[in-house]
């Protein structure tokens, strides 16, 4: 269980003069639950960004698994294993929820250059797309267009996508974010449910959220890691403090 | 069931009752003992009227691969139609190829050219109308100007009937069940094709490119295919109208060509296979039986489609679905 999954060493991304991600290196392992924490414009989600593929390093090496991924294209990590939600819901409100997961389901396969067979037909394909939608509670909206699902449902959505090609590094960008308490429970339970198979990186505002279910905890502040520790140092850490509070 | 979107298009989705599958069996095959009994009870004009409806249905629906499965404009369609149109003439008239030949020829050049402008699918939205728009123009041009070539305006005439393994498509009725048998299978194979992974691909790009490529997707490989795959379908029409018409000039490759086929998808129903053939029967039924009393048809057309944007955003089928949802519940 201790071999590193994802290590970052010296990324950095900027934009025009603005250093979002400055300098940022860590080592993920095997089955971690990791969480980024930072205030807003801290460079959280643009480090996400960095590791999932939307953009590229403007500096600096991203190794997933061994493999050099600093460079390689946003769909190739999701062949490799790299899974992720986003902040802002991006599924297919048009389509069928069971739709949005045959999908993801299909992303990670040769199968989805078959221009003859139906996917309704596949019983195969459509068991793994329902699985996965029951896995995160949502097994009486399967046909459901996804429009018609609340907010909350379509977080839970966006989980059945990320975990479709069984990702050994699942990425999670604020999957709580809009939710009402209660179901900010219900996902938490349902995000505290994956696997140990699969390595967390998850960015976090809720703090009880981050702190109930990391193991360790990356800080990050001016797209800056400014500590990397266990839960109970970032509680007591006059820096963390100060970032989050002011100082006093 | 069919479920309606925002921008008014159908998207097919999961189940459909038992009574509902049955309506829809009824009505297949009243549609299809109808098209067969066609030149039978509808007359000489009649049928070289519906002969027309299935070619240009079959561009309309070329193009609603693109427009109607993934959220693509294209204005260059009409190209592929036309230049298929103009190398099947060309090698029948003056090269004397047989039929067999030149029509596999016009299909392949079609497509040929479909491979070319197939790169236009690396930009979106109003750029890649733009794109289109301008190759579109390159092919009516080079229509128009080449005249030592393509016979310039008047293009070439005097194609011949054609003649398929030694049997004769002379016949306007002949060549009537003959379009129809080409259009059934086309028809056939698309419904396949947007049933299938690659079909559900397609709409997953219209409706969420962005979140694609996380799901393991290369979105511009797939759409290069949908491309390359309606480009085809244009080349077949186009091979279809230019032994249907007898000759072929730089308005098939017109813009005007183009837009009337995608209005024509729009007005039956984008994202559907029967609504480009139901808006190709609107467009040409109105022009035909307005035009024979009102000089100003366009107008007409154009305050017609006015108000199916406006009253019925999903075309014609999508007000008859609107209809059995009602009626459902």
């Amino acid at each position: 269980m201790s071999e590193t999954v994802l290590s970052l060493r010296g990324v950095h991304k900027s934009f025009g003069g603005i250093h979002a991600v400055d300098n940022v290196s860590f080592d993920v392992k095997a089955g971690e639950r990791r969480v980024v924490i930072g205030p807003n414009g801290a460079g959280k989600t643009s480090l996400f960004h960095c590791i999932s593929g939307t953009h590229t390093p403007t500096t600096g090496s991203i190794v997933f698994c061994g493999e050099p991924i600093t460079h390689m294209p946003e769909h190739k990590r999701t062949l490799l294993g790299i899974g992720r939600t986003f902040q802002i819901s991006s599924v297919c409100l048009e389509l069928s929820a069971l739709e949005n997961v045959l999908l993801a389901v299909l992303g990670v396969r040769a199968q989805k250059w078959d221009f003859w067979n139906s996917f309704h037909a596949d019983q195969g394909l459509q068991r793994q797309a329902e699985e996965k939608l029951v896995m995160v509670g949502l097994s009486t909206k399967l046909n459901r267009q996804v429009s018609d699902l609340s907010y909350g449902e379509r977080r839970q959505l966006e989980l059945a996508l990320a975990l479709s090609n069984d990702p050994q590094l699942l990425l999670l960008d604020e999957p709580c974010a809009g939710l009402s308490p209660a179901e900010r429970q219900r996902f938490f339970s349902l995000v505290k449910n994956v696997p140990r198979s699969v390595t967390l990186l998850m960015i976090e505002h809720d703090m009880d959220v981050a702190l109930g279910l990391a193991d360790r905890v990356t800080v990050l502040h001016r797209g800056q890691v400014i500590l990397d520790g266990t839960a109970d140092e970032v509680r007591v850490n006059e820096k963390v403090r100060e970032v989050y509070f002011g100082r006093v | 069931m069919n479920t309606r979107s925002e921008t008014g298009m159908e998207t097919p989705t999961i189940a459909q009752p038992g009574a509902l599958r049955l309506g829809y069996a009824v009505a297949g095959i009243a549609l299809v003992v109808l098209l067969m009994a066609w030149p039978a009870i509808a007359g000489k004009f009649a049928t070289s009227l519906m002969t027309q409806i299935l070619i240009f249905g079959l561009l309309s629906l070329s193009a609603d691969l693109l427009l109607g499965h993934a959220g693509l404009f294209s204005l260059c369609h009409a190209a592929f139609f036309s230049v298929a149109a103009y190398t099947t003439a060309i090698l029948q008239v003056r090269y004397s190829v047989a039929t067999e030949a030149a029509a596999c020829l016009g299909i392949l050049a079609g497509t040929g050219l479909g491979l070319i402008f197939g790169l236009a699918v690396r930009t979106r939205g109003v750029y890649f109308i733009l794109v289109t728009l301008a190759l579109g123009y390159i092919v009516w041009g080079v229509g128009y100007r080449w005249s030592s070539f393509t016979g310039g305006d008047s293009g070439v005439t005097n194609v011949p009937s054609p003649t398929l393994f030694g049997f004769p498509l002379e016949d306007p009725t002949t060549y009537y069940y003959f379009v129809l048998c080409v259009v059934a299978a086309v028809a056939y194979g698309y419904g396949r094709v947007v049933r299938s992974p690659f079909g559900l691909t397609l709409r997953g790009i219209k409706y969420a490119e962005r979140r694609m490529h996380s799901l393991g997707f290369h979105p511009v490989k797939h759409l290069y295919c949908a491309f390359v795959l309606s480009a085809f379908l244009a080349s077949v029409a186009g091979v279809l109208y230019v032994y249907f018409n007898k000759f072929v000039n730089p308005v098939s490759a017109s813009l005007h060509n183009n837009v009337e086929a995608i209005l024509m998808a729009i007005l039956g129903g984008s994202g559907s296979i029967l609504g480009p053939f139901v808006g190709a029967a609107f467009v040409l039924g109105l022009r035909n039986w307005v035009s024979s009393f009102f000089e100003l048809y366009l107008t007409v057309m154009g305050i017609v489609f006015i108000a199916v944007v406006i009253w019925a955003p999903g075309g014609v089928s999508g007000l008859v679905q609107r209809l059995i949802n009602r009626l459902r519940s």
